[in-house]
């Protein structure tokens, strides 16, 4: 670990590390050829975090197996350059197999919630009532659910945000109360938050409680082993079982270790927890029973459009807490499985984000990020999954095994981005905005809401013409109420493979409709209190 | 395997490919070891003049030494992309870097190191909005990754008003 700042901030890791935890790979040590435990989890993030807690204090023997590395507050600077190649795949450059869609997907211990933006939504009722009707989730239930949601929030620390919004989220209420649509707060997950801000490149002073400074710590404290900087690479399946699992130690850019040994970790039961895409892929690079051809398939991402304004006055939407207002109005105008909705919030915006995302070159963008200061952007989560032409996406391996996602974005999605286009250009000038232009490759800067409207209606919506992107990824290993349709049972137990589960983002049947971090810890929440008690017989909580 | 990953790229670039006559023996890889080759920093360098345009410092001096800081700038961005990403972005150099492979799939005649800043920006503007996938995913690849590298540094923040993260 590389000693930065004269912080006096403690962290919790570099402590856990001096107490003794239990954690070999990368700098850590050498993986030994062979591990014995009582439970395996893949990965170390939303789904592995809680289930790593609820299991250790159940008794069990725990080993986490995390490709990404160990990174903690000392190493968050708050940088682009360090954050994006050491804590996100593909150093926050995956796309889908046709390049249209960018994915963020976190890799690092504690996962995605270690660079995540901490908004905190309840699965919404509605979507709980699709599950139940069209994948047999009948005990998926707003009530059933309550109690699990209610404990990860307590032991998450997510409750109302009430320091003021920063100018960039306070753009959608104005615009948003000027039109009659309704904005309300996000709760988030953050203790003694300083508003920096710089949430995705990591907490520097651990107010976000991320798996990293939670769950993961608790575990470790009662002695789960953490392999960081390796890979789960395959299971070994045999007689109706899952024998083992191979790993391989991995250097920063994923590339197996010259030389390294992999490492065989033998188990009662393995939770896949390795985050949708990721772990699809490992059970496809399994060969895990899949008779209905389920595996990898319906994976959704909330296509993300955005558009862009220009205020006269300073926005600095690099500063303060990113997502803190949002609108359900454009979710709720039309039915579940209609035309395609979308939730709308206002994102965190850092120079390397703003000019990939952004289009143009040359001069013109010179001209555009000039005006970052005064920039304000608006984005819309696309509800996909709850229509028969919103199928999501495929998870295929490429041929060094590494996954990558198909993701067809057809006419469906297009029609449900252009509408957002809309409904954003509409809400950012009546919020007093310059000009807007909607994050497309032909579009250009409006100076009214009127000129907007024409324009927006006549772009051509096409894949690498308009500007999508995710954090969203769920799916590809759904959980349903019968075999015919889905990877797991609802209690997260594969179909097929009585000692293998899924607990993380890969087990929603669609996609959530909502920012899905609280809908992983809630549900793995459940998963993995049921999972301690068939394990152990032991009722255990993940608070008291 | 080269082939089958270059395929990835799209339709497109396979055709190109075959157009430009080549197979992949006549080509020069983009990256060596996750490395920028000289012929992909030649891409590159000439990518960085055209997008960076109206960032970049006037001076010839001070623009060649920005031009040089952005080439390793871009070496470090390269190198902590996963294998997949690399072979797939090596494949694309090495047809930009080939003659006919530039002409297909950039549309530009001149050769990168002599090619005027419009006449690149012409060439990329004609590649985002083609109707060809290929053209695109190329386009957007070069643009994205000089970006990333380039506002990537403090020193580009000033050119963009940002005044870098709060001090802790
Ligand atoms: C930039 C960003 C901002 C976000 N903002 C929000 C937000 O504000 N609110 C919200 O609700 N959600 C947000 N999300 C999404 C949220 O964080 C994720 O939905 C959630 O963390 C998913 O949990 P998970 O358990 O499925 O996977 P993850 O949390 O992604 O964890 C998966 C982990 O498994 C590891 N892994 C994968 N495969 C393997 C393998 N084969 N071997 C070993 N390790 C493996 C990965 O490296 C990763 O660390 C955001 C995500 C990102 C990236």
């Amino acid at each position: 670990m590389t000693s930065t700042t004269a912080s006096t901030i403690p962290d919790p890791i570099r402590s856990g590390l001096q107490r003794g935890w239990r954690v070999r790979g990368g700098a850590h040590g050498p993986l030994p050829a062979r591990i014995t435990c009582d439970v395996a989890i893949i990965g170390s993030g939303a789904g592995a975090g809680i289930t790593a807690e609820l299991l250790t204090h159940a008794g069990l023997q725990v080993v986490l197996v995390e490709e990404g590395p160990l990174k903690s507050s000392s190493d968050f600077r708050q940088l682009e350059s360090e954050a994006y190649p050491s804590l996100y795949q593909e150093s926050a450059g995956r796309k889908t197999a046709d390049k249209a869609i960018t994915i963020l997907q976190g890799r690092c211990v504690g996962g995605s919630t270690t660079v995540n933006w901490t908004s905190s939504f309840r699965t919404p009722p509605t979507t709980l009532e699709h599950w139940q009707q069209h994948f047999g989730l009948t005990d998926y239930t707003e009530a059933a659910l309550a109690p699990w949601f209610a404990q990860a929030e307590q032991r998450l620390n997510i409750g109302p945000w009430l320091t003021p919004a920063n100018r960039n989220n306070e753009v959608l209420r104005a615009g948003a109360r000027r039109l009659g649509i309704s904005a309300a707060g996000i709760q988030r997950n953050v203790k003694g938050c300083w508003n920096l801000g710089s949430c995705g490149m990591g907490c520097p002073t651990n107010a976000k409680q991320s798996m990293l400074v939670t769950t993961i710590p608790t575990a470790l404290d009662r002695g789960a082993t953490l392999l960081v900087e390796t890979r789960a690479d395959a299971f070994v399946v045999g007689h109706g079982q899952v024998q083992a699992l191979v790993c391989t130690p991995v250097a920063g850019n994923g590339a197996p270790v010259h030389g390294a040994a992999p490492t065989r970790i033998v188990a009662r039961h393995f939770v896949v927890a390795g985050g949708a895409i990721n772990s699809p892929a490992l059970l496809m690079r399994s060969g895990v029973p899949d008779p209905h051809r389920l595996l990898g398939k319906r994976t959704f991402l909330h296509p993300v459009v955005i558009s862009a304004a220009t205020f006269d006055e300073r926005v600095e939407a690099w500063s303060g807490a990113p997502q803190t207002l949002y609108s359900d109005h454009f979710l709720h105008s039309q039915p579940i499985d209609g035309p395609m909705g979308y939730k709308l919030e206002a994102p965190p915006m850092h120079p390397v984000i703003v000019s990939t995302t952004l289009t143009g070159h040359g001069q013109a963008q010179a001209d555009l990020l000039k005006q970052f200061p005064q920039t304000q952007g608006l984005l819309a989560l696309l509800r996909d999954g709850f229509h028969a032409d919103s199928p999501g996406g495929t998870v295929q391996l490429r041929d060094d095994g590494s996954p990558v996602l198909d993701y067809p974005l057809n006419d469906y999605v297009m029609d449900g981005a252009r509408r957002a286009f809309l409904s954003m250009a509409e809400i950012q000038f009546a919020a007093g905005a310059r000009q807007v232009s909607p994050v497309h490759e032909m579009a250009r800067q409006y100076t009214s809401w009127a000129q907007a409207r024409e324009a927006i209606q006549a772009l051509p919506m096409k894949p690498l013409l308009t500007r999508v992107v995710s954090a969203h990824v769920m799916g590809g290993c759904a959980m349903a109420g019968h075999e015919r349709q889905g990877v797991v049972r609802p209690d997260g137990v594969h179909w097929q493979l009585a000692n293998l589960s899924v607990h993380d983002g890969s087990l929603f049947p669609t996609s959530i409709g909502a920012n899905p971090q609280l809908s992983v810890y809630g549900v793995a929440n459940r998963l993995a209190t049921g999972l301690a008690m068939s394990l152990t017989g032991r009722d255990v909580q993940l608070v008291a | 395997m080269e082939r089958r990953s270059l395929l990835k790229l799209g339709v497109g670039a396979a055709a190109l490919l075959a157009l430009a006559g080549g197979g992949v023996a006549l080509f020069q890889p983009g990256l060596a070891a996750g490395r920028l080759t000289d012929s992909g920093k030649r891409v590159f360098e000439a990518v960085a003049r055209a997008v960076l345009d109206g960032s970049l410092p006037r001076a010839a001096s001070e623009q060649r030494a920005a031009l040089s800081a952005q080439l390793k700038r871009l070496d470090d961005v390269i190198l902590a992309f996963p294998a997949a990403v690399q072979a797939e972005l090596s494949q694309l150099l090495a047809i930009l870097s080939n003659g006919a492979g530039r002409r297909l799939l950039a549309g530009l005649s001149t050769d990168w190191p002599d090619a005027s800043v419009a006449e690149i920006q012409a060439a990329f503007d004609d590649m985002r909005l083609s109707g060809l996938a290929a053209r695109q995913q190329a386009y957007h690849a070069l643009r994205d990754l000089t970006n990333a590298a380039f506002y990537a540094d403090a020193s580009a923040w000033r050119l963009m008003g940002y005044p870098g993260p709060r001090p802790i």
